[in-house]
Protein backbone atom coordinates (compact mmCIF):
# COMPACT_ATOMS: atom_id res chain seq x y z
CA UNK A 1 0.00 0.00 0.00
CA UNK A 2 3.01 1.89 1.10
CA UNK A 3 5.04 1.46 -2.58
CA UNK A 4 2.16 2.31 -4.67
CA UNK A 5 1.05 5.65 -2.42
CA UNK A 6 4.18 6.51 -3.20
CA UNK A 7 4.33 5.56 -6.98
CA UNK A 8 1.65 7.32 -7.29
CA UNK A 9 3.02 10.75 -5.60
CA UNK A 10 6.46 10.14 -7.93
CA UNK A 11 3.71 9.92 -10.96
CA UNK A 12 1.77 12.79 -10.21
CA UNK A 13 5.54 14.23 -9.61
CA UNK A 14 6.20 13.89 -12.88
CA UNK A 15 4.99 16.58 -15.15
CA UNK A 16 6.60 18.73 -18.55
CA UNK A 17 7.80 21.91 -17.67
CA UNK A 18 5.35 25.04 -18.17
CA UNK A 19 2.08 22.84 -18.38
CA UNK A 20 -0.68 23.45 -15.75
CA UNK A 21 0.17 20.17 -14.08
CA UNK A 22 3.54 21.84 -13.63
CA UNK A 23 2.71 24.83 -12.34
CA UNK A 24 0.13 22.90 -9.54
CA UNK A 25 2.82 20.93 -8.25
CA UNK A 26 4.91 23.99 -7.56
CA UNK A 27 1.86 25.73 -6.23
CA UNK A 28 1.38 23.09 -3.91
CA UNK A 29 5.24 22.17 -2.89
CA UNK A 30 5.34 26.61 -1.69
CA UNK A 31 2.50 25.97 0.33
CA UNK A 32 4.00 22.59 1.79
CA UNK A 33 7.50 24.41 2.47
CA UNK A 34 5.49 27.60 3.68
CA UNK A 35 3.23 25.83 6.04
CA UNK A 36 6.61 23.76 7.32
CA UNK A 37 7.89 27.46 8.19
CA UNK A 38 4.68 28.69 9.67
CA UNK A 39 3.96 25.94 12.12
CA UNK A 40 7.94 25.97 13.01
CA UNK A 41 7.60 29.34 14.35
CA UNK A 42 10.04 31.24 11.90
CA UNK A 43 7.10 34.06 11.27
CA UNK A 44 9.15 35.47 14.79
CA UNK A 45 12.41 35.65 13.29
CA UNK A 46 11.47 38.15 10.30
CA UNK A 47 12.58 40.94 13.50
CA UNK A 48 15.42 41.02 11.76
CA UNK A 49 14.28 43.84 9.30
CA UNK A 50 14.20 46.12 11.84
CA UNK A 51 17.24 45.11 13.01
CA UNK A 52 16.55 43.24 16.26
CA UNK A 53 17.43 39.69 17.22
CA UNK A 54 14.09 37.94 18.09
CA UNK A 55 16.05 35.85 20.42
CA UNK A 56 18.71 37.07 22.61
CA UNK A 57 20.31 33.52 22.91
CA UNK A 58 20.70 33.24 19.43
CA UNK A 59 23.49 34.16 17.04
CA UNK A 60 22.15 36.94 14.67
CA UNK A 61 23.55 35.36 11.29
CA UNK A 62 21.25 32.34 12.68
CA UNK A 63 18.32 34.61 13.61
CA UNK A 64 18.49 36.34 10.14
CA UNK A 65 18.79 33.22 8.09
CA UNK A 66 15.55 31.62 9.27
CA UNK A 67 13.79 35.28 9.26
CA UNK A 68 15.21 35.17 5.30
CA UNK A 69 14.12 31.95 4.85
CA UNK A 70 10.29 32.74 6.19
CA UNK A 71 10.13 35.77 4.15
CA UNK A 72 10.94 34.29 0.64
CA UNK A 73 8.49 31.41 1.44
CA UNK A 74 5.99 33.59 2.53
CA UNK A 75 6.07 35.86 -0.37
CA UNK A 76 6.44 32.78 -2.85
CA UNK A 77 3.03 31.88 -1.28
CA UNK A 78 1.33 35.47 -1.16
CA UNK A 79 2.93 36.11 -4.89
CA UNK A 80 3.77 33.23 -6.71
CA UNK A 81 1.31 30.55 -5.74
CA UNK A 82 -1.93 32.84 -6.95
CA UNK A 83 0.00 33.24 -10.04
CA UNK A 84 0.49 29.53 -10.63
CA UNK A 85 -2.73 28.08 -10.10
CA UNK A 86 -4.16 31.68 -12.17
CA UNK A 87 -1.60 30.06 -14.70
CA UNK A 88 -2.77 26.71 -14.70
CA UNK A 89 -6.05 27.49 -14.87
CA UNK A 90 -5.73 30.06 -17.83
CA UNK A 91 -3.79 27.61 -19.87
CA UNK A 92 -6.37 25.19 -19.35
CA UNK A 93 -9.36 27.57 -20.99
CA UNK A 94 -6.62 28.64 -24.05
CA UNK A 95 -6.16 24.68 -24.65
CA UNK A 96 -9.64 23.80 -24.38
CA UNK A 97 -10.30 27.14 -26.65
CA UNK A 98 -7.81 26.21 -29.14
CA UNK A 99 -9.00 22.45 -29.41
CA UNK A 100 -12.09 24.21 -30.45
CA UNK B 1 12.82 22.29 -30.55
CA UNK B 2 9.97 20.56 -31.65
CA UNK B 3 6.44 22.61 -32.56
CA UNK B 4 4.70 21.13 -29.20
CA UNK B 5 7.38 22.17 -27.03
CA UNK B 6 7.64 25.32 -28.52
CA UNK B 7 3.75 25.71 -28.21
CA UNK B 8 3.35 24.30 -24.54
CA UNK B 9 6.59 26.66 -23.82
CA UNK B 10 4.60 29.96 -25.62
CA UNK B 11 1.37 28.63 -24.00
CA UNK B 12 3.22 28.71 -20.28
CA UNK B 13 4.93 31.72 -20.20
CA UNK B 14 1.75 33.88 -21.90
CA UNK B 15 -0.65 32.37 -19.27
CA UNK B 16 2.17 33.07 -16.38
CA UNK B 17 2.58 36.75 -17.31
CA UNK B 18 -1.00 37.32 -18.11
CA UNK B 19 -1.75 35.63 -14.21
CA UNK B 20 1.22 38.13 -13.05
CA UNK B 21 -0.78 40.82 -14.69
CA UNK B 22 -4.38 40.11 -13.27
CA UNK B 23 -2.93 38.83 -9.68
CA UNK B 24 -0.27 41.48 -8.81
CA UNK B 25 -2.36 45.10 -9.05
CA UNK B 26 -5.11 43.17 -6.91
CA UNK B 27 -3.08 41.92 -3.77
CA UNK B 28 -3.52 45.14 -1.89
CA UNK B 29 -7.37 44.64 -1.85
CA UNK B 30 -6.78 42.11 0.34
CA UNK B 31 -5.13 43.66 2.86
CA UNK B 32 -6.78 47.29 2.28
CA UNK B 33 -8.77 48.28 5.31
CA UNK B 34 -11.04 51.34 5.85
CA UNK B 35 -8.12 53.43 7.38
CA UNK B 36 -10.80 53.54 10.67
CA UNK B 37 -9.93 50.22 11.56
CA UNK B 38 -5.85 51.99 12.17
CA UNK B 39 -7.13 55.15 13.44
CA UNK B 40 -9.96 57.27 14.49
CA UNK B 41 -11.19 60.66 14.53
CA UNK B 42 -12.93 60.33 18.01
CA UNK B 43 -12.84 57.21 19.93
CA UNK B 44 -9.32 54.67 19.69
CA UNK B 45 -9.07 52.25 16.74
CA UNK B 46 -9.84 48.65 17.15
CA UNK B 47 -6.08 47.82 15.62
CA UNK B 48 -4.81 50.65 18.52
CA UNK B 49 -6.50 49.35 20.85
CA UNK B 50 -4.93 45.79 19.88
CA UNK B 51 -1.06 47.52 19.88
CA UNK B 52 -1.88 49.15 23.21
CA UNK B 53 -3.02 46.31 24.81
CA UNK B 54 0.74 44.31 24.09
CA UNK B 55 2.43 47.32 25.48
CA UNK B 56 0.71 47.71 28.74
CA UNK B 57 1.51 44.28 29.04
CA UNK B 58 4.93 44.56 28.27
CA UNK B 59 4.51 47.07 31.69
CA UNK B 60 2.99 44.90 33.39
CA UNK B 61 5.17 41.73 33.18
CA UNK B 62 9.03 42.64 34.38
CA UNK B 63 9.79 39.27 32.46
CA UNK B 64 8.58 40.34 29.14
CA UNK B 65 9.21 43.77 29.69
CA UNK B 66 13.14 43.03 30.35
CA UNK B 67 13.41 40.32 27.36
CA UNK B 68 12.13 42.74 24.48
CA UNK B 69 14.06 45.41 26.23
CA UNK B 70 17.30 43.43 25.56
CA UNK B 71 16.58 42.40 22.09
CA UNK B 72 16.51 46.12 21.42
CA UNK B 73 19.50 47.13 23.37
CA UNK B 74 21.63 44.66 21.68
CA UNK B 75 21.46 46.67 18.68
CA UNK B 76 20.54 50.12 20.04
CA UNK B 77 20.09 51.57 23.60
CA UNK B 78 17.78 54.74 21.98
CA UNK B 79 15.15 52.14 20.69
CA UNK B 80 14.61 51.68 24.73
CA UNK B 81 14.48 55.21 25.53
CA UNK B 82 12.22 55.85 22.24
CA UNK B 83 10.26 53.28 22.92
CA UNK B 84 9.40 54.40 26.42
CA UNK B 85 8.91 58.19 25.33
CA UNK B 86 6.09 56.78 22.14
CA UNK B 87 4.20 54.92 24.70
CA UNK B 88 3.87 57.81 26.79
CA UNK B 89 2.91 60.12 24.34
CA UNK B 90 0.34 57.38 22.60
CA UNK B 91 -0.89 56.86 26.74
CA UNK B 92 -1.55 60.44 26.90
CA UNK B 93 -3.73 60.76 23.62
CA UNK B 94 -5.61 57.21 24.51
CA UNK B 95 -6.70 59.10 27.72
CA UNK B 96 -7.73 61.86 26.22
CA UNK B 97 -9.87 59.91 23.66
CA UNK B 98 -11.49 57.68 26.48
CA UNK B 99 -11.37 59.26 29.58
CA UNK B 100 -13.06 56.36 31.18
CA UNK B 101 -9.32 54.67 31.01
CA UNK B 102 -7.13 57.79 32.04
CA UNK B 103 -6.41 55.80 35.62
CA UNK B 104 -5.05 53.13 34.02
CA UNK B 105 -2.89 54.55 31.63
CA UNK B 106 -1.96 57.14 34.23
CA UNK B 107 -0.16 54.04 36.27
CA UNK B 108 1.76 53.11 33.07
CA UNK B 109 2.60 56.32 32.38
CA UNK B 110 3.77 57.22 35.66
CA UNK B 111 5.42 53.77 35.58
CA UNK B 112 7.64 54.85 32.82
CA UNK B 113 8.59 58.64 33.02
CA UNK B 114 9.63 57.51 36.76
CA UNK B 115 11.94 54.18 35.58
CA UNK B 116 13.12 55.82 32.92
CA UNK B 117 14.11 59.24 34.87
CA UNK B 118 15.98 56.79 37.58
CA UNK B 119 18.02 55.31 34.47
CA UNK B 120 19.49 58.45 33.83
CA UNK B 121 20.19 59.33 36.98
CA UNK B 122 21.75 56.42 38.39
CA UNK B 123 23.46 55.57 34.94
CA UNK B 124 24.09 58.86 33.15
CA UNK B 125 23.29 60.13 30.24
CA UNK B 126 25.33 57.26 28.01
CA UNK B 127 22.67 54.59 28.97
CA UNK B 128 20.34 55.89 26.47
CA UNK B 129 22.70 56.66 23.87
CA UNK B 130 25.21 54.90 21.17
CA UNK B 131 28.46 54.25 21.97
CA UNK B 132 29.72 56.79 19.94
CA UNK B 133 28.23 59.53 21.99
CA UNK B 134 32.20 58.76 24.39
CA UNK B 135 33.90 58.94 21.51
CA UNK B 136 34.74 62.61 22.46
CA UNK B 137 33.38 65.26 24.55
CA UNK B 138 30.20 67.63 24.07
CA UNK B 139 31.24 71.14 22.93
CA UNK B 140 28.84 72.96 25.71
CA UNK B 141 29.64 71.31 29.38
CA UNK B 142 28.26 70.03 31.13
CA UNK B 143 27.31 67.01 28.68
CA UNK B 144 23.89 66.73 28.12
CA UNK B 145 21.87 65.38 25.09
CA UNK B 146 18.45 67.67 23.74
CA UNK B 147 17.36 63.92 22.44
CA UNK B 148 16.87 62.83 25.90
CA UNK B 149 15.83 66.23 27.74
CA UNK B 150 13.74 66.68 24.78
CA UNK B 151 11.76 63.36 24.99
CA UNK B 152 11.58 63.32 28.36
CA UNK B 153 9.93 66.71 29.19
CA UNK B 154 7.30 65.90 26.57
CA UNK B 155 6.72 62.58 28.24
CA UNK B 156 6.30 64.90 31.44
CA UNK B 157 4.17 67.76 29.98
CA UNK B 158 2.03 65.22 27.79
CA UNK B 159 1.25 63.33 31.83
CA UNK B 160 0.36 66.74 32.86
CA UNK B 161 -2.16 68.11 29.90
CA UNK B 162 -3.93 64.63 30.86
CA UNK B 163 -3.49 65.31 34.60
CA UNK B 164 -1.56 67.38 36.94
CA UNK B 165 0.76 65.70 38.98
CA UNK B 166 2.71 68.51 41.27
CA UNK B 167 6.23 66.40 41.09
CA UNK B 168 6.33 66.70 37.19
CA UNK B 169 5.86 69.92 37.44
CA UNK B 170 9.19 70.97 39.18
CA UNK B 171 10.75 68.56 37.09
CA UNK B 172 9.19 69.58 33.96
CA UNK B 173 10.14 73.26 34.49
CA UNK B 174 13.63 72.21 35.28
CA UNK B 175 14.14 70.49 31.64
CA UNK B 176 12.88 73.23 29.88
CA UNK B 177 15.43 75.69 31.62
CA UNK B 178 18.22 73.19 31.05
CA UNK B 179 17.21 72.84 27.27
CA UNK B 180 16.42 76.89 26.80
CA UNK B 181 19.65 77.67 28.61
CA UNK B 182 21.21 75.53 25.88
CA UNK B 183 19.36 76.47 22.96
CA UNK B 184 20.11 79.95 23.73
CA UNK B 185 24.19 79.29 24.66
CA UNK B 186 25.43 79.97 21.12
CA UNK B 187 24.72 81.95 18.00
CA UNK B 188 22.35 79.80 17.15
CA UNK B 189 19.00 78.01 18.46
CA UNK B 190 20.91 75.30 18.19
CA UNK B 191 21.85 72.03 20.77
CA UNK B 192 23.73 68.45 20.83
CA UNK B 193 22.46 65.16 21.29
CA UNK B 194 25.52 63.58 20.58
CA UNK B 195 29.25 65.49 20.51
CA UNK B 196 29.15 68.31 17.74
CA UNK B 197 26.00 66.14 16.27
CA UNK B 198 22.37 67.74 16.78
CA UNK B 199 19.18 66.34 14.79
CA UNK B 200 16.24 68.00 13.50
CA UNK B 201 13.76 65.79 15.30
CA UNK B 202 15.17 66.07 18.35
CA UNK B 203 14.88 69.99 17.88
CA UNK B 204 11.48 69.57 17.25
CA UNK B 205 10.21 67.58 19.53
CA UNK B 206 11.70 69.60 22.35
CA UNK B 207 10.06 72.89 21.09
CA UNK B 208 7.14 70.73 20.75
CA UNK B 209 7.64 70.39 24.35
CA UNK B 210 8.65 73.76 24.85
CA UNK B 211 5.09 74.86 23.73
CA UNK B 212 3.46 72.12 25.72
CA UNK B 213 4.82 73.56 29.02
CA UNK B 214 4.30 77.41 27.93
CA UNK B 215 0.97 76.08 28.17
CA UNK B 216 0.41 74.05 31.16
CA UNK B 217 3.08 76.95 33.26
CA UNK B 218 1.90 80.35 31.83
CA UNK B 219 5.86 80.82 30.61
CA UNK B 220 6.54 82.17 27.21
CA UNK B 221 9.07 80.81 24.76
CA UNK B 222 7.77 82.07 21.81
CA UNK B 223 10.47 84.05 20.98
CA UNK B 224 12.88 81.10 20.89
CA UNK B 225 10.26 79.49 18.89
CA UNK B 226 10.22 82.14 16.11
CA UNK B 227 14.18 82.77 16.33
CA UNK B 228 14.16 78.63 15.51
CA UNK B 229 12.08 78.29 12.98
CA UNK B 230 13.89 81.08 11.08
CA UNK B 231 16.67 79.67 11.84
CA UNK B 232 15.65 76.32 10.57
CA UNK B 233 14.23 77.89 7.03
CA UNK B 234 17.53 79.85 6.67
CA UNK B 235 19.73 77.43 7.15
CA UNK B 236 18.60 73.70 7.75
CA UNK B 237 16.54 73.45 4.05
CA UNK B 238 18.05 71.10 1.06
CA UNK B 239 18.29 73.02 -1.44
CA UNK B 240 16.91 70.58 -3.51
CA UNK B 241 13.98 69.17 -2.07
CA UNK B 242 13.18 72.06 0.01
CA UNK B 243 12.91 69.21 3.23
CA UNK B 244 14.44 70.15 6.42
CA UNK B 245 17.75 68.28 6.70
CA UNK B 246 18.06 65.46 9.63
CA UNK B 247 21.04 66.30 11.40
CA UNK B 248 23.60 69.40 12.02
CA UNK B 249 26.57 70.54 13.51
CA UNK B 250 26.28 73.30 16.21
CA UNK B 251 27.00 75.89 14.01
CA UNK B 252 24.17 74.77 11.58
CA UNK B 253 25.97 73.68 8.80
CA UNK B 254 24.23 70.66 7.75
CA UNK B 255 25.51 66.82 8.05
CA UNK B 256 22.90 64.87 6.73
CA UNK B 257 20.45 65.50 4.22
CA UNK B 258 16.24 64.74 4.70
CA UNK B 259 15.59 61.62 5.91
CA UNK B 260 12.44 59.75 6.10
CA UNK B 261 12.91 58.77 9.34
CA UNK B 262 13.12 62.38 10.86
CA UNK B 263 10.88 64.44 8.82
CA UNK B 264 7.15 62.72 9.09
CA UNK B 265 7.66 63.25 12.90
CA UNK B 266 9.11 67.11 12.71
CA UNK B 267 6.20 68.03 10.22
CA UNK B 268 3.63 66.81 13.25
CA UNK B 269 5.98 68.53 15.57
CA UNK B 270 6.00 71.84 13.44
CA UNK B 271 2.32 71.75 13.78
CA UNK B 272 2.41 73.20 17.20
CA UNK B 273 4.78 75.69 16.25
CA UNK B 274 3.78 76.74 12.44
CA UNK B 275 1.18 75.25 10.78
CA UNK B 276 2.25 76.54 7.22
CA UNK B 277 5.54 75.41 7.45
CA UNK B 278 4.76 71.99 9.04
CA UNK B 279 2.06 71.69 6.15
CA UNK B 280 5.00 72.37 3.61
CA UNK B 281 7.17 70.25 4.78
CA UNK B 282 4.76 67.05 4.79
CA UNK B 283 3.47 68.18 1.62
CA UNK B 284 7.04 68.14 0.49
CA UNK B 285 7.79 65.06 1.95
CA UNK B 286 5.26 62.81 0.97
CA UNK B 287 6.30 64.12 -2.46
CA UNK B 288 9.51 63.38 -2.49
CA UNK B 289 9.53 60.43 0.01
CA UNK B 290 6.30 58.64 -0.62
CA UNK B 291 5.65 56.05 -2.99
CA UNK B 292 2.64 53.80 -3.92
CA UNK B 293 3.26 50.43 -5.98
CA UNK B 294 0.64 48.39 -6.61
CA UNK B 295 -1.90 49.88 -4.24
CA UNK B 296 0.79 48.87 -1.24
CA UNK B 297 2.50 52.47 0.13
CA UNK B 298 5.92 53.12 1.45
CA UNK B 299 8.34 55.73 2.13
CA UNK B 300 12.01 56.17 1.55
CA UNK B 301 14.40 57.22 3.26
CA UNK B 302 16.19 59.67 1.24
CA UNK B 303 14.81 62.02 -1.61
CA UNK B 304 16.05 61.26 -5.15
CA UNK B 305 18.36 64.27 -4.83
CA UNK B 306 20.16 63.13 -1.73
CA UNK B 307 21.68 59.61 -1.29
CA UNK B 308 22.82 59.05 2.43
CA UNK B 309 24.03 55.81 3.91
CA UNK B 310 22.25 52.56 5.21
CA UNK B 311 22.21 53.17 9.20
CA UNK B 312 20.46 52.24 12.02
CA UNK B 313 17.70 54.72 11.57
CA UNK B 314 16.72 53.66 8.08
CA UNK B 315 16.86 50.00 8.61
CA UNK B 316 17.59 47.93 5.84
CA UNK B 317 16.68 49.18 1.92
CA UNK B 318 15.30 47.27 -0.39
CA UNK B 319 17.18 47.87 -3.60
CA UNK B 320 15.62 49.07 -6.66
CA UNK B 321 11.94 50.52 -4.62
CA UNK B 322 14.35 51.91 -1.86
CA UNK B 323 12.04 51.00 0.47
CA UNK B 324 12.94 52.03 4.03
CA UNK B 325 11.81 50.17 7.28
CA UNK B 326 12.26 53.61 9.44
CA UNK B 327 11.08 55.92 6.80
CA UNK B 328 8.04 53.71 6.53
CA UNK B 329 6.82 53.40 9.93
CA UNK B 330 7.18 57.31 10.86
CA UNK B 331 5.37 57.72 7.43
CA UNK B 332 2.51 56.66 9.49
CA UNK B 333 2.57 59.66 11.47
CA UNK B 334 2.96 62.10 9.12
CA UNK B 335 -0.70 60.91 6.94
CA UNK B 336 -2.26 60.50 10.50
CA UNK B 337 -0.75 64.08 11.42
CA UNK B 338 -2.07 65.98 8.20
CA UNK B 339 -5.26 63.28 7.71
CA UNK B 340 -4.11 62.25 4.55
CA UNK B 341 -6.55 58.88 4.56
CA UNK B 342 -5.43 57.66 1.12
CA UNK B 343 -1.64 57.02 2.18
CA UNK B 344 -2.35 56.05 5.49
CA UNK B 345 -4.89 53.40 4.33
CA UNK B 346 -2.54 52.29 1.73
CA UNK B 347 0.59 52.23 4.42
CA UNK B 348 -1.48 50.40 6.76
CA UNK B 349 -1.86 48.03 3.59
CA UNK B 350 1.82 47.47 3.09
CA UNK B 351 2.10 46.87 7.31
CA UNK B 352 -0.20 44.09 7.16
CA UNK B 353 0.73 42.37 3.98
CA UNK B 354 4.71 42.78 5.11
CA UNK B 355 5.23 43.08 8.40
CA UNK B 356 4.18 40.03 9.83
CA UNK B 357 1.12 40.95 12.13
CA UNK B 358 0.60 38.29 15.22
CA UNK B 359 -2.34 38.52 17.56
CA UNK B 360 -2.92 36.93 20.68
CA UNK B 361 -5.40 37.20 23.10
CA UNK B 362 -6.45 40.61 22.07
CA UNK B 363 -3.32 41.79 21.50
CA UNK B 364 -1.25 42.97 18.38
CA UNK B 365 2.67 42.73 17.40
CA UNK B 366 4.40 43.33 14.36
CA UNK B 367 6.44 40.46 14.07
CA UNK B 368 8.77 42.55 11.74
CA UNK B 369 9.02 45.52 14.04
CA UNK B 370 10.06 45.99 17.36
CA UNK B 371 8.98 47.57 20.40
CA UNK B 372 9.82 50.90 19.52
CA UNK B 373 8.37 50.45 15.69
CA UNK B 374 5.31 49.19 17.39
CA UNK B 375 4.93 52.12 19.93
CA UNK B 376 5.22 54.67 17.10
CA UNK B 377 2.62 52.81 15.41
CA UNK B 378 0.83 53.14 17.95
CA UNK B 379 1.30 56.88 18.74
CA UNK B 380 0.43 57.41 15.24
CA UNK B 381 -2.95 55.61 15.65
CA UNK B 382 -3.96 57.51 18.21
CA UNK B 383 -2.37 61.55 18.23
CA UNK B 384 -4.37 64.27 17.66
CA UNK B 385 -6.30 65.03 21.24
CA UNK B 386 -2.63 66.61 22.78
CA UNK B 387 -1.85 68.51 19.97
CA UNK B 388 -5.45 69.82 19.68
CA UNK B 389 -5.61 70.60 23.52
CA UNK B 390 -2.63 73.17 22.68
CA UNK B 391 -3.95 74.51 19.68
CA UNK B 392 -7.47 75.01 20.89
CA UNK B 393 -5.89 76.96 24.05
CA UNK B 394 -4.12 79.20 21.67
CA UNK B 395 -7.44 79.89 19.23
CA UNK B 396 -9.20 81.16 22.63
Amino acid sequence: MNSSFFQRCRRFGRAKFLTPKDFLIRAAVITGFFLIAHLAGLREYTSFLSGTVASPDMGWQQAAFFGLVYLILYFAFVLLVPILLLAALLQILFRSFLRG
Amino acid sequence: MKAETFHRYLLGTVSLLLAAGVWLPCVHLFFKKDPETFRCKESIAPKARELAARHLQLWTDPGLRRQELEKMRASNAEWDFMGRSFLVWSLANMGLREPASKQAYLQVMDQIIDETIKLEQEHGIYFFLMPYAKARSYDVQPARSLFLDGEIALMLAARRILEEKPEYKTQLAERIRLMVERLKHGALPIAESYPDECWTFDHAVALAAIKLADHLDGTDHEVLLRDWIAMAKQKLLHRESGLLVSSFTLRGDPLDGPEGSTIWMVAHCLQLLDEDFARDQYQRARKELGRTVCGFSYAREWPKSWNGPMDIDSGPIVPVLQISAGASGMAFTGASAFGDDAFLSSLAATLDFSAFPSRRNGRLKYCASNQVGDAALLYAAVLGPLWEAIKGQSKR
